[in-house]
């Protein structure tokens, strides 16, 4: 019986274990999806100036280093009309009445840099008919055209390949060409030698298609910094695009970037010269506001397709293959048997009281789907509804289930005055069982106020205070994001978790709590046993 | 290992006493035996095992009309729940008082601490155990009406209120060790050690006291009464254990908890039977329970009658 035990133990915690082995080393699969950065929340409020009915804005296109989801477009009393023809994104909005009001996009924006090192040379005689916009020459005074063929006799040789001549192009205007957001016009700054970040992408645009190289300003959102307040106001800010070996390489003479860009800029529009005239503040108003979302995010989808192309067992056995709704309960359900491990160890090898067994689960379920703060005091409310229901209808003398449902009704109406009252009720709302598992903890309530009666408030503090201790410590397991995605990739674990459940369900050894309840027998002992040794000779 | 004084005395830690010896030895059909007390009461007569005689089982509020006539026929009474635990919801009337006013009879009963209550309250009080007020599972319950033991005149110096009980740890069917419990002021008359009853542990081999406790703490004198607490030889005392030793062929529970009173008359009675009896009984005898355990286990002649039993655990332990 023994032995058997142990080898079905054994088969079960290491049977998973060699399963994560086996998949890691021969399938050569990662045991979890990659992380993906934080992700930003972007906002973009606009409200046209003036009487219009009509007006138009851009907003953020994917692209190379730019991932969108969750876009929402406030349109309650608009048309939205979104054009994503060309390289950029532009949104109409438009209306019967002239448009008085702000509209809003958000978005869940990812950025992640761009880097092009080693640029190869580029002989590129002819573009296609989609670029010659890029290439066009803009009407100059001729003083500057002037100044312009003499500046490029000075900084470029002739015969090089476009590549080159474009890294010479930025380095010029990049180094002498200071920034100095009072100089707004091509001219003042051929004169001086200084120029606002648009102009100096402007100047760096001129001479690129002068040399034939398709070239363009793009239109930039900077990201505010981490360390800064939560929500930061972001202005536009510019930069360029160069068509170099068939891409656009990006180049930034203002900061510095040359085929790179850092993963705090976003461009929003990847053509200037279309959206001049509509972002200009005569024609409209926009704030813009990012902040990070603070939640990391696993790259599920990539995972999937992993796990689909390793054509092994697992990719059939994978729970990635369920629809989204259920992939999202299950990571939450795969950690409760980790809670379950946690209260084993804690009610039979350490000895911390619990009211029911498996309230403390309940109670991190209740947490985790609502939040630690409001879980919490909701707890507490519900012992103090409970407690007090007790008190009241112990005059009636009640049969047991109908008091228990009177518990059960009164904490239900707890939840609607608080859905009435409260304003951020929003978070718990989308998840509609958020609160189902406080309606099942307020069955074990009664036990609360039985134990209050029957042993006393220290000792019903000390199981209270037992419970919450288990309920926070599976509360911080399931904060561990990482674990409960390791759980949902490797769901085979659960059998390692059944191994270590027997393990502790055959502990007969002394729990931790006892050690403290038998240690003044342990020393009366020994006083008497000295005592009597003392006595002999 | 921070263990290591436990286990060399011997000590028996819950773990221990689940896994080992009760999911063992007990029989889980058998535990409503011993839990509801109407049916121990039963069980215990066919066998003819003394108990308190029951005056009353309760079953529903409609056997409550009448219980002002009935009740006149006892001159005490205790009012017990049927599957209660640790004294919760007993109460114990000693005189029944009849008063009549301006032509209205009115009946009072006097409880054991000498508070008085209206015979509607001392209602009131079993429809809360009918309710399942006190019963541990929260199921609706019984309640039983039983006659008050008076306490035996030994205890006279040694307990405050209520009356003493005799626990017994029986193993298949031995005599394992033993206390007695007596109530004192802070325990409220209650013989629970966690209320703040004295503990007592009781050699086997003679009936007398060896040591005692309150709370884990040694104790030499009873705080209400001054007596020494070691040194007290129980009477009855063989007659006691053979009680609980019958109490095993009686319920089949292989590790048992007897609860046993000496009355001034019958001698000793069993008051209650435990499936799961505590384990600060080691704490009042400051000895450990696994070794006597252990020598029943592996040393005890199997298919003894209740007094060899006896006679083997007095011999041993
Ligand atoms: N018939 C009785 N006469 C006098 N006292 C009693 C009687 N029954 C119970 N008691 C008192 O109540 C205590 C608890 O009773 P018991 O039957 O053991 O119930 P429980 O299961 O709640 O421990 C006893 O220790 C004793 O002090
Ligand atoms: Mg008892």
């Amino acid at each position: 019986m023994k032995k058997l035990i142990f080898i079905i133990t054994t088969l079960l915690i290491t049977a998973p274990l060699a399963m994560l082995l086996y998949k890691s080393q021969v399938l050569n699969l990662s045991l979890l999806p990659q992380m993906v950065d934080d992700v930003w929340n972007f906002h973009l409020t606009v409200r046209p100036k003036g009487d219009r009915t009509s007006f138009s804005f851009p907003i953020p296109k994917p692209g190379p280093g730019i991932k969108i989801t969750d876009e929402r477009i406030r349109s309650k009393n608009f048309e939205v009309f979104i054009d994503s023809n060309s390289d950029s994104t532009l949104a109409t909005w438009s209306a019967k009445d002239p448009i008085k009001q702000k509209v809003t996009y958000s978005a869940r924006i990812d950025l992640k840099p761009l880097s092009y090192k080693n640029i190869p040379k580029d002989h590129t005689e002819t573009y296609p008919k989609g670029l010659q916009r890029y290439l066009k020459t803009l009407n100059l005074l001729p003083e500057d055209v002037a100044a312009i063929s003499l500046l490029e006799k000075a900084i470029l040789e002739g015969n090089e390949d476009k590549t080159s001549v474009i890294r010479k192009i930025y380095y010029y205007v990049e180094e002498e060409i200071q920034r100095n957001t009072n100089i707004k016009t091509i001219h003042e700054a051929l004169t001086n030698g200084k120029g606002s970040p648009l102009i100096k992408a402007k100047l760096f645009n001129i001479l690129a298609r002068r040399q034939k190289v398709p070239s363009r300003i793009v239109v930039m959102v900077r990201m505010p910094e981490l360390k800064s307040t939560a929500q930061a106001k972001v202005r536009f800010t510019f930069a360029n695009e160069v068509f170099l070996n068939n891409k656009w390489i990006p180049i930034d003479t203002n900061r510095g970037y040359f085929g790179e860009r850092p993963d705090n800029f976003m461009v929003i529009h990847r053509n200037y010269d279309e959206v001049e005239k509509i972002i200009s503040k005569k024609r409209v108003s926009y704030s813009i506001q990012a902040e990070r979302a603070r939640i990391n995010r696993f790259n599920k989808s990539e995972f999937k397709k992993e796990v689909v192309k390793s054509d092994s067992i697992f990719s059939k056995l994978s729970l990635y293959r369920l629809p989204l709704p259920l992939q999202t309960m299950f990571t939450t359900i795969l950690m409760i048997p980790l809670g379950t491990l946690v209260l084993s160890i804690a009610r039979n090898v350490i000895g911390i009281p619990t009211f029911g067994i498996f309230t403390p689960i309940l109670l991190t379920l209740f947490f985790k789907e609502t939040s630690f703060g409001f879980g919490f005091v909701f707890f507490f409310v519900v012992v103090l509804v409970g407690i007090g229901e007790r008190y009241i209808l112990d005059k009636f003398y009640l049969l047991a289930v109908p008091r228990l449902s009177i518990i059960l009704t009164l904490v239900i109406m707890l939840m609607i005055g608080y859905s009435l009252f409260s304003s951020d009720i929003a978070m718990i709302s989308q998840n509609h069982l958020a609160f189902f598992p406080i309606v099942i903890v307020t069955t074990n309530i009664e036990r609360l106020s039985i134990m209050l009666t029957e042993e006393g408030l220290a000792n019903t503090l000390k199981t209270l205070f037992g419970t919450l201790v288990i309920a926070i410590l599976g509360y911080l397991l399931y904060s561990i994001h990482a674990l409960e995605m390791f759980m949902f990739t490797n769901p085979e674990l659960l059998f390692t978790i059944i191994g270590f459940l027997i393990l502790i369900g055959k502990y007969k050894g002394y729990r931790l709590s006892e050690f403290l309840r038998f240690r003044d027998l342990v020393r009366q002992k020994k006083k008497k046993t000295e005592g009597i040794s003392n006595d002999i000779p | 290992m921070i263990f290591r004084d436990l286990e060399e005395l011997g000590i028996l830690g819950i773990n221990n006493r689940v896994g080992r010896y009760i999911l063992r030895h007990n029989k889980r059909s058998n535990y409503p035996l011993v839990d509801d007390k109407v049916l121990t009461a039963q069980r215990a007569e066919t066998w003819g095992i003394a108990m308190p005689q029951n005056y009353m089982i309760i079953e529903n509020y409609g056997s409550l009309k009448n219980f002002h006539l009935k009740i006149q026929n006892y001159e005490s009474f205790v009012i017990k729940p049927a599957n209660g635990s640790q004294g919760n919801g007993i109460i114990v009337i000693k005189e029944i008082i009849k008063e009549e006013r301006n032509g209205i009879t009115r009946i009072l009963c006097r409880r054991s601490n000498d508070k008085l209550m209206d015979i509607e309250e001392v209602k009131h009080h079993i429809s809360g155990i009918l309710s399942g007020l006190y019963s541990l599972k929260g199921h609706s319950d019984t309640a039983i009406i039983q006659a008050k033991i008076d306490k035996h005149s030994i205890f006279d110096n040694y307990s405050y209120g209520g009356i003493p009980d005799i626990r017994v740890i029986v193993f298949e069917g031995y005599p394992v060790m033993s206390m007695v419990r007596l109530p004192t002021k802070s325990s409220d008359g209650r013989a629970n050690l966690h209320q703040g009853a004295i503990g007592a542990g009781i050699n086997l081999s003679d009936g007398s006291t060896n040591n005692a406790v309150i709370k884990n703490q040694v104790v030499d004198i009873h705080p209400d009464t001054g007596h020494k607490l070691v040194g007290l030889k129980i009477p009855f005392w063989r007659e006691s254990l053979e009680l609980a030793a019958q109490c095993y062929d009686m319920v089949e529970l292989g590790y048992l908890g007897a609860d046993i009173v000496l009355t001034p008359d019958q001698g000793p009675i069993l008051l209650e039977l435990n499936a799961r009896p505590g384990l600060g009984i080691q704490i009042a005898n400051l000895a450990g329970l696994v070794p006597r355990l252990e020598k029943i286990r592996l040393k005890a002649p199997k298919n003894l009658l209740a007094h060899e039993r006896v006679d083997f655990s007095m011999k041993n332990f």
